[in-house]
């Protein structure tokens, strides 16, 4: 017969509630080890630009997203994630840059202060670019932080565009570590 | 002008390719500016600050 055994190291109390609503409901647990993912320990935000950014030709710049739509765990801040909790994230990002000439861009997520994985570029055939980048990220929950950079070759200027939908930045835990 | 601009004119020879790969220039948006995050071409040499300056 299989049992439920609750165990811990420290007092306390752990609640498990049941819906209100009358009914069967079944929850089934896999046969694996793991942690449970509930709300509180699943860190998730969602930040966008604001403000027009001025980026130099060639060079990978961060790109600042200045206003929070929402950080469940305060874990962003000055256009940085450093998640709380130790696992594996979804990280998407959109940039949009505008350039007065014709010029290559690209996206990277940089994880640490390092480039860690590049996102779709786009060469030049406009002086309008909007680049997508999408990956996973282990963070340990402690030191790991991530940022998003873009770049922009050629000769000329180049400008992130700042608005909600165009230039954004968010990230959501997916698996516990 | 710009470092990548000094550079340039320092080293007229290197591509777009070189700046993806051997070379980086990386800009943190933390008022520091622009600089040299890496710098391994296989010939030429990384400028000085005072070539840069």
């Amino acid at each position: 017969m299989s049992s439920v055994v609750i165990s811990g190291d420290s007092s306390g109390t752990v609640t498990l509630t049941v819906p209100s609503a009358a009914g069967t409901n079944t929850a089934t647990l896999p046969a694996a080890t793991g942690t449970v993912m509930v709300s509180g320990n699943m860190p998730a935000f969602s930040a966008y630009a604001s403000t027009p950014q001025t980026v130099s030709n060639s060079t990978a710049t961060k790109v600042l997203f200045q206003t929070e739509e929402f950080d469940t765990n305060n874990n962003y801040s000055s256009s940085r994630f450093t998640p709380t909790v130790a696992g594996y994230y979804q990280v998407n990002a959109v940039v949009f840059i505008s350039q007065t000439t014709q010029a290559d861009t690209t996206v990277w997520v940089y994880k640490n202060g390092s480039a860690y994985k590049r996102g779709f570029g786009l060469t030049a055939t406009s002086t309008k670019q909007q680049m997508t980048m999408n990956c996973l990220v282990y963070c340990n929950g402690s030191t790991d932080y991530i940022e998003i950079y873009v770049y922009s070759d050629g000769t000329g200027s180049a400008t992130v565009d700042a608005n909600i939908t165009t230039t954004w930045f968010q990230s959501c835990l997916v698996r516990t570590a | 002008m710009t470092l990548y601009d000094k550079i340039m004119t320092l080293y007229p020879s290197l591509t777009q390719e070189d700046f993806l790969t051997v070379i980086r220039l990386q800009n943190d948006s933390d008022g520091k500016g622009d600089y040299i995050a890496k710098w391994e071409h296989p010939t030429l040499a990384r400028p000085t600050d005072e070539e840069l300056a």
